[in-house]
């Protein structure tokens, strides 16, 4: 085997991140003002041009990440999501108002929210090949494998459960859609797993939930410090069979600092300052966290590249509001 | 004049650092490789992809197809003659690079540009476009909306026959120009209440007609309710509500939830001062109406002055979709002042008035 460097493999990798306030904060307001212009229609493109940002602004051994998606990519998925809710909508709207016939409008309403539901992990499989296939560094894209009926039964199984027991089992959904997300994305040689499980996830929520009143809300601080904690340190990478894993130097006092500054600035600035408490925040989630393992980032092959474009899975997802991290 | 910068060839993660050389029709990378071999690679600049979004000290560009190679620089000299040339157009972005220059003075601007922006479209636009859009509404359409609101809304009124018999003889007997045809009913109700519903229905609730004195306090309150019917009222409120909140959620689509909070309340504030606005009108026009009817004008104040003697509580005027009580009675008295009229018995409207009147003695 051929050695490419002579230096050592470090054993702990640090992301470094270059994210301006003052930077951010020019692309945040030139694309509200021409979200207004357009009435909407330049959405895509402004989305588009925040991911390139924080791709490029975070790095990893001397590297940045790059986005290479495009508003026209995702301008196109959200045509498609449109078409289907204005057609679904005037439907809606027609077995309400015009029609009266009470059945039809039951049966439009159940009709329509299922189909919401049922869409959800079609959209989740969509949106994750599409990140994947347009996440890079190094030139090396993400790739991901899934494959999309098995998203749709996880989740199927998964939403029946969660009814049936009345939400509890939202945190083993939780955990098994970000484990078969996890397995199936691969970085090169690269793999990755998730090891968190269903029921620590659950005790997180209850410890919060039952010490949230106590506390009059101090313990938020220690949740978010568990949940981040939990979905990061969780993460498992693999390297020729080596285990290198993602380690959280935040503390609850850390977070508690962020939070604070955060609420203050937006309060005392009307929200002017969103801009700066978004840079903050990602700052804060990346210089916390550490990849701590021999990882071998100068030889990682491209795969067979996904050079998948269909954006219209993650458009659904941000047209519900749903956020996958 | 060649600058450093790193190379991945989109096959391998491996970080090749080079020197690139910027010709106007090519741009030329050169390294060496792990076998101490020169690479030299050309790029057209026809096809070179920029990364479009600017960063401080930083400089990316794809070239080919998926997954593309990929060049990286942090030399400022590249940064600054890339952004000034004037061959290399395509992969520029002076916009950026402009209102990067003096951050603090483009944010302030941006900022002044977004809300007066949204100014005029909230003050100027919106009512505009949404007041256009009701006028033009085809009667038939509002008539069928408001029949299935009226639909819904029924089921829970109990409704009294005899008394909405007298009352619809009553109206039938005043002398209104309405386009849509008006039906009243009664409903029996101790609530101090009534309210119209688009295209023509109105619900008045026995509670309040009880308490009502004379004919024109009656006709005062029914041209009230006949006003909002004919200027379409409850659809603008309506038609302006939506546009409002699809524009204040592109204006607040990507901003926390606290900063939408401000912006939703302060949106809040100006939908209750359009509905007081509208309240005003029907107050006004109904005068109007009892004007052609030869009514005693001052009808409409003494409404005002039996609903604040039943009414226990005042809302502040600003936090309310109706003005307050005693700046109605205010503003319709003086313009019933104005007119200077002196009020005929209207033989028809007082027999039915009195015929309404007996039910409740019963």
């Amino acid at each position: 085997m051929e050695i490419i460097s002579g230096e050592p493999t470090p054993t702990k990798r640090e992301f470094n991140y270059f994210g301006k306030g003052s930077e951010f904060a020019i692309i945040f307001f030139k694309n509200i003002l021409l979200n207004l212009v357009t009435l909407g229609i330049y959405y895509p493109w402004a989305k588009v041009e925040q991911l390139k940002y924080f791709y490029q602004v975070t790095e990893l051994n001397g590297v940045r990440f790059n986005f290479t998606g495009t508003g026209k990519e995702v301008f196109k998925g959200y045509l498609k999501i449109y078409a289907f809710f204005i057609i679904f909508i005037s439907f809606l709207l027609y077995s309400t108002t015009i029609s009266g016939n009470e059945t039809l409008t039951i049966i439009a309403f159940v009709t329509f929210y299922a189909l919401l539901l049922l869409l959800i992990p079609f959209a989740i499989h969509g949106s994750i090949r599409y990140r994947s296939s347009r996440s890079s560094w190094s030139g090396i894209h993400f790739k991901y494998t899934g494959i999309r009926m098995e998203m749709f039964r996880l989740c199927l199984k998964g939403f029946l459960l969660t009814i049936i027991t009345f939400g509890i089992y939202g945190s083993w959904l939780n955990v098994s859609i970000r484990k078969y997300i996890l397995t199936h994305i691969k970085f090169g040689n690269i793999t990755f797993d998730f090891k968190g499980k269903g029921d620590e996830l659950f005790w997180i929520h209850l410890k919060f939930g039952l010490l949230f009143y106590i506390t009059l809300g101090i313990y938020t601080f220690w949740y978010l410090e568990n949940i981040f904690k939990f979905y990061v340190e969780n993460i498992k990478m693999y390297q020729n069979e080596k285990e290198v894993k993602f380690k959280v130097n935040a503390s609850s006092g850390g977070i508690f600092s962020l939070v604070i500054v955060n609420l203050l600035l937006i309060v005392f600035t009307l929200g002017l300052a969103t801009p700066w408490t978004v840079i903050r925040t990602y700052k804060f989630i990346l210089e916390n966290s550490v990849i701590d393992g021999e990882l071998d980032l100068n030889s990682i092959e491209q795969l067979g590249g996904d050079d998948y474009d269909d954006a219209s899975g993650d458009d659904f997802l941000d047209f519900l509001d749903l956020d996958l991290l | 004049m060649t600058y450093s910068i790193h190379y991945f060839d989109g096959k391998s993660s491996k970080k090749h650092a080079g020197d690139l050389t910027l010709h106007a029709n090519f741009w030329c990378i050169e390294y060496t490789d792990s076998q101490n071999k020169k690479i030299k690679i050309l790029w057209n600049t026809k096809e070179i992809i920029p990364s479009e979004v600017y960063s401080e000290g930083i400089i990316s560009f794809k070239y080919g197809t998926f997954p593309f190679q990929t060049i990286e620089s942090n030399d400022e000299n590249l940064i600054n003659y890339i952004q000034e040339s004037n061959s290399f157009t395509k992969v520029q972005n002076r916009f950026d690079s402009l209102l990067h220059k003096s951050r603090i003075k483009t944010i302030f601007l941006l900022c002044l540009f977004i809300v007066s922006f949204a100014v005029f479209t909230f003050t100027y636009i919106i009512p505009k476009v949404s007041e256009f859009f009701i006028t033009n509404l085809s009667k038939e359409y509002v008539t069928h909306f408001g029949n299935s609101v009226f639909n819904s809304l029924s089921v829970g009124l109990d409704i009294d026959q005899d008394k909405t018999e007298k009352l619809q003889n009553f109206t039938d007997a005043l002398k209104i120009n309405c386009s849509f045809p008006i039906k009243i009913h009664v409903a029996t109700n101790n609530q101090i209440n009534a309210f119209a519903v688009s295209g023509g229905k109105i619900v008045i609730y026995s509670g309040l007609l009880e308490k009502l004195e004379t004919e024109a306090q009656l006709a005062a309150l029914i041209s009230h309710e006949i006003t909002h019917i004919e200027k379409r009222h409850a659809l603008k409120n309506v038609s302006r509500n939506l546009s409002g909140m699809i524009f204040l959620s592109i204006l607040i689509g990507d901003v926390s939830g606290i900063t939408a909070v401000f912006f939703e309340n302060a949106y809040l504030f100006k939908e209750l001062s359009y509905s007081r606005e509208l309240e005003k009108e029907a107050d006004i026009n109904g005068i109007e109406i009892l004007k052609k009817n030869q009514l005693d004008l001052n009808g409409m104040p003494q409404l005002f002055t039996i609903l604040k003697n039943e009414t226990n509580f005042e809302i502040t005027s600003y936090l309310s979709n109706h003005p307050a009580l005693d700046e109605r009675i205010e503003y319709t008295t003086s313009i019933a002042k104005t007119y200077k009229t002196t009020p005929k018995t209207n033989s028809a409207l007082k027999g039915k008035w009195k015929a309404i009147q007996s039910t409740f003695k019963n």
